[in-house]
């Protein structure tokens, strides 16, 4: 990034970020320096690539035109704690409109890779078209600036992500760190949930597959698709020393109010985001065999407080990360010390492989969120689809789908999971919203416009209808029910149109929402970070209004992809057969829902004019 | 005044799951949060009755008071 302004609101253009576009057809590779247009190109992430992806006209995902963008924020790889994002955007082959055109994508995921990225000197990497074998990307740092390369990777072929990962590593050494696609991604004609893997230092360090993941929206079958295996970044260690402005900041996000809970429960934290299984159960709010809490307490199985004793549990983190909100599984041997790695326990994969497929052991749970990772596929999208397959096999016993697979079933289920993301099932890997169109029962699938949901009943979130990438983590109204209490209509309509969905500030700036999930990125903090790690002065209005543009850009390039207002709704069955047990108060009626709809529409609506450039044929 | 007051997930630590307790007329939310000793940056939801209260809100005798973590996404 060059930057020659302190006002980056005010002269975006004096701002350039460095881009290279390769050409996979014909290995051809430019480097540029683009000036910024506005706010949200300094900020990055999809604020600047959804702004490319505005400017073609793209029908079909998989199509040479499809650009895939990897790009960082403005605070990865600075000293700002959990500044390690990488942001992978396209349109995406998993979520579409009815009318059959695919969505504007972006996925994200920390890991080490993104600041190795960016100290490389490169902001921004585009794919076009499609090479005519599988490669991977090197990009390195050299005297002369940032270089890339494209490498034959026949080798990687029908590799797992961490393999792929490992084998790298070792050809490239200690400044490397690799983003990879697993099984799931090469195999991009039958699994459109492919995910994108990012190495980290422990992963490296231990051996055992500790990555982390950008996993929604397909992001690893349009990598697959374009037969982009890898990509490697290759740097020194940039890291500045942290200035005290930084520090404070570092300081409060640790200790202060917005990350103390997701910290380790012997520091006093709260233990990471499974601690929202205790929480939900209070409200019978756990999803259940597909969505189907049944007011009992069959969740608690895998509540903590239960996993403990059959597990080991280490609180761990990624990359100088202070908030350490990961709970990684190994087996208890039997003089209680740690084994083999299992898996990672968050809330989304471990309910979405668990509770709502009806596997309650923590072990069964964690060897199919192992299996996923390492095929690599997005564990939302993948857990929805069986949960979907299960619960219609329970309603058609005489006349079951595929390998008749029931709840609880643990053998079956993992037979999916394996056939899924090697790509011998595409009932499976493209998704929930496709297997329900051919059986015809659509009111049981749960995805919105295309995409499942995440581990949030809708029935606490009618919110979902308008996040622009995945479920909640672009729409933070997932709370609002639960958490706030909220039920009436002007609270609904405020948090969708003006306060919920600053979440998906983060998603530009190179920052873990977990840095102060509340509050968003428009905050003291980050003008702070800014000022201090580039002189920048910005004030919190400007980057509320930059967000704001932001995600409206990306409604509108729905709307341009043919959503139609009706699609902004949730799975039928949340309706058409209420669950009585969920102990929340009732927000999902049609009435309630159509209502909302036409409340939200009159704020976006009139926003909408403008946003978009005109698109190429 | 006799309430019971129930802990959710980690608040149980070195605590208990639920328990009748006494209090004065006018207390509050927060004298119970305070006097367990629960991280108010962890307190995320309160329930008097099963119904969402603030932590300043007064309750009755015979209420259950339900004290909930934080919910962040995942
Ligand atoms: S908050 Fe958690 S996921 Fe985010 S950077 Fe820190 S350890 Fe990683």
């Amino acid at each position: 990034m060059k930057i020659l302004t302190t006002h980056p609101a005010a002269d975006p253009a004096a701002i350039l970020y460095t881009r290279g576009t390769v050409d996979l057809k014909s290995g051809s590779i430019r480097l540029e320096d683009v000036p910024c247009r506005n706010l949200e190109d300094v900020l990055g992430g999809f604020g600047r690539s959804f702004q490319l992806l505005a400017e073609r006209r793209i029908t079909h995902a998989y199509c040479e035109e499809n650009p895939l963008i990897v790009n960082t924020g403005l605070l990865t790889g600075s000293t700002a704690m959990t500044g390690l994002r990488t942001y992978f955007s396209g349109y995406s082959p998993i979520k579409g409109s009815k009318k059959g055109l695919p969505a504007a994508m972006w996925a994200t995921g920390s890991g080490n890779f993104g600041p190795r990225f960016k100290w490389t000197g490169l902001d921004e990497l585009i794919f076009e078209g499609r090479s005519p074998e599988p490669v991977y990307a090197l990009v390195r740092e050299t005297a002369e600036g940032p270089a890339v390369e494209l490498k034959p990777a026949r080798h990687l072929v029908g590799l797992t992500s961490h393999e792929k990962m490992m084998a790298l590593r070792r050809e490239y050494g200690e400044g490397a760190h690799v983003a990879a696609i697993g099984q799931a991604g090469e195999n991009w004609e039958n699994v459109y949930m492919g995910a994108v893997a990012l190495s980290t230092d422990n992963q490296f360090k231990s051996g055992e597959d500790k990555m982390r993941f950008a996993g929604r929206g397909g992001m690893g079958s349009l990598m697959g698709y374009k037969n982009l295996l890898a990509l490697v970044a290759q740097s020194s260690d940039k890291m500045k020393p942290t200035s005290p402005e930084v520090k404070a900041v570092n300081l409060n996000v640790v200790k202060g109010g917005g990350s103390a809970r997701l910290q380790p429960i012997s520091r006093g934290g709260g233990g990471g985001t499974w601690a929202a299984y205790d929480v939900l159960q209070a409200f019978h709010a756990v999803p259940v065999n597909n969505f189907r809490p049944q007011g009992d307490d069959l969740p608690e199985k895998l509540c903590r407080e239960q996993v403990e004793g059959q597990v080991v549990i280490r609180s761990e983190a990624c990359y100088r990360c202070g908030i350490t909100c990961h709970n990684n599984i190994f087996e208890k041997l039997e003089d209680g010390s740690a084994g083999r790695f299992l898996a990672k326990f968050d809330y989304e994969p471990l309910n979405l492989l668990g509770t709502n497929i009806g596997i309650h052991d923590p072990v069964q749970a964690a060897s199919l969120i192992h299996l996923c990772d390492n095929y690599c596929m997005d564990s939302i999208s993948l857990g929805v689809t069986i949960s979907y397959l299960l619960s219609y096999n329970e309603r058609h016993p005489g006349s079951r789908l595929l390998n008749g697979a029931l709840f609880g079933d643990y053998e079956n289920i993992r037979e999916l999971v394996v056939m899924a993301g090697t790509g011998k099932l595409p009932e499976i890997g493209r998704g929930s919203w496709r297997l329900s169109e051919s059986t015809g029962e659509t009111s049981y699938a749960y995805h919105v416009k295309g995409l499942e949901i995440p581990a949030y009943q809708p029935e606490t979130n009618p919110g979902y209808a308008w996040a622009i990438a995945g479920g909640h983590m672009s729409m933070g109204t997932y709370g609002l029910l639960t958490r706030e209490g909220k039920s009436d209509m002007d609270s609904w309509v405020e948090g969708i149109t003006r306060t919920k969905l600053q979440i998906v500030g983060f998603d530009m700036i190179g920052l873990c929402k977990f840095f102060d999930i509340t509050k968003g990125i428009c905050t003291q903090m980050v003008v702070d970070c800014l000022k201090s790690e580039f002189n920048l002065e910005v004030t919190t209005d400007e980057l509320a209004a930059a967000v704001r543009r932001s995600f409206l850009r990306g409604l509108a390039l729905e709307l341009r992809q043919g959503y139609e207002k009706a699609e902004y709704t949730l799975p039928a069955e949340v309706w058409e057969r209420r669950n009585p047990n969920i102990r929340l108060p009732e927000i999902t009626n049609q009435q309630f829902l159509a209502e909302l709809q036409e409340r939200v529409w009159a704020v976006f609506e009139p926003e909408l004019a403008g946003l978009l450039p005109e698109a190429g044929a | 005044m006799q309430v019971t007051v129930r802990l959710v997930g980690v608040f149980r630590i070195d605590r208990f799951r639920e328990e009748r307790r006494c209090y004065p007329e006018t207390a509050t939310v927060r004298d119970i949060v305070c006097e367990l000793g629960i991280p108010l940056s962890l307190l995320g939801i309160v329930l008097i009755n099963g119904s969402h209260a603030a932590i300043d809100d007064q309750f009755r005798d015979g209420d259950t008071i339900t004290l909930l973590p934080f919910i962040d996404g995942g």
